[in-house]
């Protein structure tokens, strides 16, 4: 005992002056977890999804004006070698890019001229059952490691250094239809992540990882089992529906400190169009949950689209605001969902505040004062098919919005759609698809836009209709610039008026969206396209 | 089931490949469908197909997340292609390739009988001269459309069009009271900034550009920012040949030619 106790000192000895050392070296420090807490008050750097626990995706750079963003030129491009997309958020610290790829690939990138440092891919079993594309949303980091989830449902943590795997856990079995591409959120010790599947009759779960050692602390389930009160909203002619009814977690969530809780949203119940095997709201499907970030206890939970049968996946970025409304100020978070609503609820109790919709609905026209929706008759999926809109894809997706708090703007990329839902009965077989039903998509009058939301009001302040089906992600700065784009073109739009100011075309469609971070004085805008990263900044000329 | 495994096996003359293999290799695997108009492997199709492939095919086959099937054999596409596309997969795409331990040949060949029977085929005995379709073809179709590598190219090539569609589908097309065009073919009017009028089909479009092939059948792009104008418009390019310029006997002439025209092996749609 006394020998280990020794050697255990000695280790810790070393590691300590290692580690002042490495921060003596590093310009920016190590990636602690009060810097993950500091966010982008570093705007050399972009260290989660979200650009900060709030995810407002909001950098306070300004070198990149409304008046000179026309001078924007590329200034180099990263392509992977691999087939599929980035959906990837890279995160940008002291010069180097770290970014995730297709088929669980990720690389660490010079920031200045784009060129590879390290290569990491994952050795993926065949057999893989994923829905949706094998991409993944992109890295989390602390310290000297990066985490991502992987295709075959495990979360792994590498080294920011070399790429090398230090530690591999398995989330679940892939064979039954369980996948990871979530970016993870990296809280204090811990590397919070969830699953994805719902289209293969999954359980969802929200686990918890601790960043050293790769131990599973928590899980949360997201849909509620027999101890759970929740349970009684599972009731129906299959009493198992819970077991398989979905519940996937997509993109990260947020993360307030003062209240010690991270906000998740969740995936549709499954199958997806066919709800009679489980009646009742299904709870925890297609909502928001609060849950103690140390613990994974559920403080409160909201949710947005009872008893789903639409695919109306909540699967989309918490924004964590304060606001002042009506003269009080309030402790909110922002969710422009899938279902065509924007809501605004109250971030310590999860009561509504208000609920708008941000495109044409059909299955629903309000939210009551109570929270819940009021349904609209004739919008069951059905035999012969009934018209609904928003179509399966919804009013928004996975693409993250961008929240610019001095103008009290939320700006996402919205979809205007209907579709003929169709429901059958589907039985579950673990690995097998289970959707019960398909969605027929009406081409007609179908667009997209980039729209700007008073959060105040709910009202909408501009838009800037695509020529196209966008699925990219924003980014707004101080400046009062907006990055987003569709078609393959990255755009920047005046914030105040929707005005478009600038445009590339990068030969790829969109389906992330932009990072900015500062390196040798000089501001970036980073898109990624494809397979494809270009850097952009201003012209030196 | 029993009946579709009986047919499997007396075609494979009950060799192991079939019996104990699950997945069978590529030389010994059928190179058509053995269950084509099996009632039964069809109505398993119906039910796989439901449960396995609508989710990105649609519920008709003709697309969603996935790609129409509807045409797949009209555009030259053999039960054999398609087997392996569904075993394989399709790398790098949400097509994943059949697991042979969890999908076996006869579930493919079955779902793909029952996916045979959402492709248009006509069923009603054929009337019409074809002979003079041909010749009604010649004279008035050709400018724009091309058979068997003759004719012009700023409407689709039909050397398929009779697998491909039903009739009653091309008469309205004729007729131009069908609506639907066909992407890659959606009439445009330009007006540059020196006044010039250019109408054509959209082949591409962004916010900032568009590229169409014009009615001379010449490739161009533009951007919009040169342009005083752009229209989609609502009429075809293609006229409308009412019952004044073309009769109904001779619609039903034209219509037998088209139909019998079910493509080359040349593999261009």
């Amino acid at each position: 005992m006394r020998a280990v106790t020794g050697r255990l000192l000695h280790a810790a000895l070393v590691a300590a002056a290692i580690s002042s050392a490495v921060a003596a070296q590093q310009p920016g420090g190590q990636v602690t977890a009060q810097a993950l807490r500091d966010g982008l008050k570093d705007p050399s750097r972009w260290l989660t999804y979200g650009g900060d626990y709030a995810n407002h995706r909001h950098s306070p750079l300004t070198q990149i004006t409304p008046a000179n963003v026309h001078r924007l030129v590329p200034q180099w491009q990263f392509q992977t070698d691999t087939l599929g997309k980035f959906e990837a958020a890279p995160l940008v610290l002291d010069g180097v890019v770290y970014v995730t790829g297709p088929l669980d690939t990720g690389w660490a990138l010079d920031a200045r001229s784009g060129r590879q440092i390290w290569r990491y891919k994952r050795d993926l079993p065949s057999g893989l059952i994923a829905c949706c594309g094998l991409v993944n949303r992109g890295f989390g980091v602390l310290g000297d490691r990066l985490f991502k989830t992987t295709l075959d449902a495990h979360v792994v943590a590498i080294s920011r250094k070399t790429g090398a795997i230090e530690w591999d856990a398995a989330m679940e079995n892939f064979r039954h239809g369980y996948s990871g591409t979530t970016a993870p959120l990296v809280v204090k010790d811990k590397v919070i992540v969830g699953i994805a599947g719902a289209e293969y009759g999954i359980r969802g779960f929200i686990d918890a990882y601790d960043a050293a050692s790769g131990k599973r602390v928590w899980r949360f389930y997201t849909t509620a089992g027999p101890d759970d009160p929740g349970n009684r909203t599972w009731r129906g002619t299959d009493p198992k529906a819970w077991e398989h009814g979905g519940g996937s977690i997509w993109v990260p969530g947020a993360y307030d400190p003062e209240l010690n809780l991270v906000y998740w949203g969740t995936g549709n119940a499954g199958p997806d169009y066919s709800g009679n095997e489980r009646e009742g709201d299904n709870l925890y499907t297609a909502s928001l949950v609060a849950l103690d970030a140390d613990t994974g206890e559920l403080r409160w939970h909201y949710q947005f689209t009872p008893h789903d049968i639409w695919d109306y996946d909540s699967t989309q970025m918490p924004i964590l605001a304060d606001l002042t409304l009506g003269g009080e100020a309030r402790k909110a978070v922002l969710f422009a969902n899938r279902n065509g609503f924007f809501y605004v609820l109250d971030r310590a109790t999860g009561k509504l505040i208000r609920a708008k919709p941000f495109i044409n609905t059909t299955w629903a026209k309000e939210i009551r004062a109570d929270g819940r929706p009021m349904f609209q008759p004739n919008s069951v999926p059905s035999e012969d098919g009934t018209k609904v809109c928003p179509d399966q894809s919804g009013g928004t997706n996975w693409m993250p919005p961008s929240f610019d708090p001095s103008l009290g703007l939320l700006f996402v990329t919205a979809r205007e759609s209907c579709g003929i839902f169709f429901s059958w009965k589907d039985d579950y077989t673990p690995g097998e698809a289970f959707r019960g039903g398909a969605v027929q998509r009406l081409g007609e009058g179908q667009f997209s836009a980039l729209r700007a939301i008073d959060v105040a009001t709910g009202e909408r302040r501009w838009e800037f209709p695509y020529s196209s089906q966008s699925w990219a992600g924003v980014l707004s700065t101080a400046s009062g610039l907006v990055f987003a784009g569709g078609s393959g073109n990255v755009m920047a739009f005046d914030a105040k008026t929707g005005k478009n100011l600038w445009h590339f075309q990068t030969g790829s469609s969109l389906y992330a969206g932009a990072i900015t971070y500062m390196v040798d004085g000089r501001q970036y805008v980073l898109m990624p396209s494809g397979t494809t990263l270009t850097a952009f900044a201003l012209a030196e000329f | 089931m029993a009946a579709a495994a009986m047919i499997v096996l007396s075609l494979a003359g009950g060799r192991a490949a079939w019996t104990q293999d699950r997945g069978s290799r590529a030389e010994t695997r059928p190179s058509s469908n053995p269950l084509e108009g099996n009632a039964q492997a069809i109505s398993n199709g119906a039910a796989m197909f439901r449960t396995r492939c609508a989710g990105c095919h649609g519920p008709g086959a003709r697309g969603y997340l996935g790609p129409d099937l509807t045409g797949f054999w009209a555009a030259g596409g053999t039960d054999d292609r398609m087997f392996a596309i569904v075993r394989r997969g399709v790398p790098g795409t949400d097509m994943i390739g059949a697991d042979p331990q969890r999908v076996l040949d006869k579930d493919i060949w079955q779902t793909l009988a029952y996916i045979r029977t959402l492709s248009a085929v006509p069923t009603s005995p054929p009337t019409g001269d074809a002979a003079n379709g041909e010749r009604l073809f010649r004279t008035n179709c050709t400018g724009c459309h091309r058979v068997d590598g003759r004719g012009g190219q700023l409407g689709p090539d039909l050397s398929r069009i009779g697998a491909a569609r039903p009739r009653a589908g091309l008469a309205g097309k004729i007729r131009g009271s069908a609506d639907f065009i066909r992407t890659g073919y959606e009439p445009v009017t330009l007006v540059t900034k020196e006044g010039e009028r250019i109408r054509g089909v959209k082949k591409n479009e962004d916010e900032f550009s568009i590229q169409i092939m014009d009615a001379r059948e010449r490739l161009q792009g533009y951007l919009k920012t040169n342009l005083l104008e752009f229209t989609s418009d609502k009429q075809s390019l293609m006229p409308a040949y009412g019952a004044d310029r073309l009769n109904d006997r001779d619609l039903d002439d034209l219509l037998r030619y088209l139909t019998s025209l079910r493509g080359t092996d040349s593999g261009q749609r």
